[in-house]
């Protein structure tokens, strides 16, 4: 699952038969309930479609194109595009139209050369393609794609009542999206004790799983809360931008061992794709090496400017001058510019208490 | 003419294994106030550095030189005999 801008786009992989067919119409569903209605489905690791898979596609082709969107397919393969090109719904778009939309996530990769425009789009002219780009985008646009995260997870997941995604924003942990609002309060709840599997697994980064909050002893504030709210079952998987937990997905139960291993795997699917939207966009400006660097050269810069002002008021240079002359010395004594500048820092004395000024300090 | 004095500049950045944006970061430590994108401008020759602000630039090289256990190989305009550097400043 990707977002281009206003796009959603599905990469189907392996065969899209009935079963797998009906976990698509399923996730195309949810999708466009999410008021995502330009939908592309990339089938480039897609093996083979049977007939129910051709049917799942042509159905979400004219409930987009109802809606005023579209279904978009991108690189099928030689098979599959034959195929789609003979009996395919006309309201398929083939590799897509050529204005092709670029959001804030980036725009679509450019499209197969061999392509087939089944349908062209309306006064459509070619614009410059955009590789995605790795910039902060606009919190709306993430949110949207972890809202229709939410969706997915709670439309697919056996067992799920309920599903949201908390998010640390300003350190803080908040919800930016939920199913519904009894799982707002689970997720509130948690905030507020500083205990839940949500919790864990913000800051662990690892998942936290309750089968059964009746035998649950790990979280003695919370669980009443949320066996008061109807819950007894909760999965919480971490997401991560970048390798780091910045928040997790949270899936609740009001059945007793409602998650089994396939909703569990299902889970770290989400998470993953989640934490793949986040890592794109993931600006922490705080504890991360670039800051640490910084500070850094930020600091020497200091005492390098403190040091070139003491040069400038012992030996009457100007700024320029007083530069030259520490870093003449930094170059004869091949020490670096910033050690020259510590220890002319620290030969200032102060003739404590009084002040005086127009002292002379020489070092030395 | 000799060769431009960024063209050594760039050069020695090369062989220095310095990307544009670590050679930024050392030149503003050691007090550079041009932006990394001026001095990504000055090492392609596109504007042209003041004598103070390439001799920045030559001493964040020649430290990182000295790191890799070498010398100060880039000379510095301030440093050229009287007469050379009219044209420089």
């Amino acid at each position: 699952m990707d977002f281009l801008g206003e796009r959603v786009a599905l990469l189907v992989r392996g065969n899209l038969d009935l079963s797998t067919g009906s976990e698509l119409e399923t996730i195309l569903a949810a999708v466009a309930r999410n008021g995502h209605h330009r939908v592309v489905l990339d089938l480039a690791e897609c093996d083979f479609i049977d007939a129910a898979g051709f049917r799942v596609i042509t159905t979400a082709a004219e409930n987009l194109d109802r809606l005023g969107g579209e279904l978009t397919i991108r690189s099928p393969s030689g098979v599959v595009r034959r195929l789609l090109d003979l009996v395919g719904p006309a309201v398929v778009y083939l590799f897509g139209p050529p204005e092709v939309a670029t959001g804030p996530l980036g725009g679509l990769e450019p499209v197969h050369a061999d392509g087939v425009a089944v349908r062209t789009a309306p006064g459509g002219s070619p614009s410059p393609q955009h590789s995605p780009v790795t910039v902060a985008a606009h919190n709306d646009v993430v949110d949207a794609a972890l809202r229709l995260v939410v969706a997915l997870a709670c439309a697919t997941v056996e067992g799920a009542d309920g599903v949201s995604v908390s998010l640390r924003r300003q350190a803080l942990l908040s919800t930016v999206a939920a199913s519904d609002q009894t799982i707002r309060e689970m997720d509130a709840g948690q905030y507020a004790t500083g205990e839940g599997p949500c919790v864990d697994a913000s800051i662990q980064g690892q998942s936290s799983h309750s089968g059964s909050l009746d035998t649950e002893t790990r979280w003695p504030t919370f669980t009443p809360i949320a066996r008061a709210l109807g819950i007894n079952a909760i999965l919480s998987s971490p997401l991560l931008a970048n390798d780091r937990p910045v928040g997790a997905l949270n899936i609740y139960s009001r059945t007793v061992e409602a998650f089994a291993t396939k909703s569990q795997h299902l889970a770290s699917v989400f998470s993953a794709e989640a934490s793949t939207i986040l890592s794109e966009v993931w600006l922490d400006p705080v504890d991360n090496e670039i800051s640490d660097r910084f500070g850094a050269a930020l600091a020497t810069r200091q005492v390098i400017a403190l040091a070139q002002g003491v040069t400038m008021e012992r030996d009457r240079l100007d700024e320029n001058d007083a530069y030259t002359a520490l870093r003449r010395f930094s170059a004869n004594s091949g020490r670096p510019l910033r050690e020259r500048a510590e220890d002319i820092v620290a030969s200032v004395r102060w003739p404590a208490p009084e002040v005086s000024t127009g002292t002379e300090h020489r070092d030395g | 003419m000799a060769e431009k004095t960024t063209d050594v500049l760039d050069r020695a950045r090369r062989s220095a294994g310095l990307s544009h944006g670590e050679l930024w970061l050392r030149y503003f430590e050691l007090g550079g106030m041009s932006t990394a994108l001026q001095l990504e401008a000055f090492l392609y020759g596109a504007l042209e550095p003041t004598v103070h602000d390439h001799d920045v630039v030559a001493h964040a090289l020649n430290e990182r030189f000295v790191e890799l256990g070498g010398n100060h190989p880039i000379p510095y305009l301030e440093d050229r005999p009287h007469g050379e550097n009219q044209d420089a400043q």
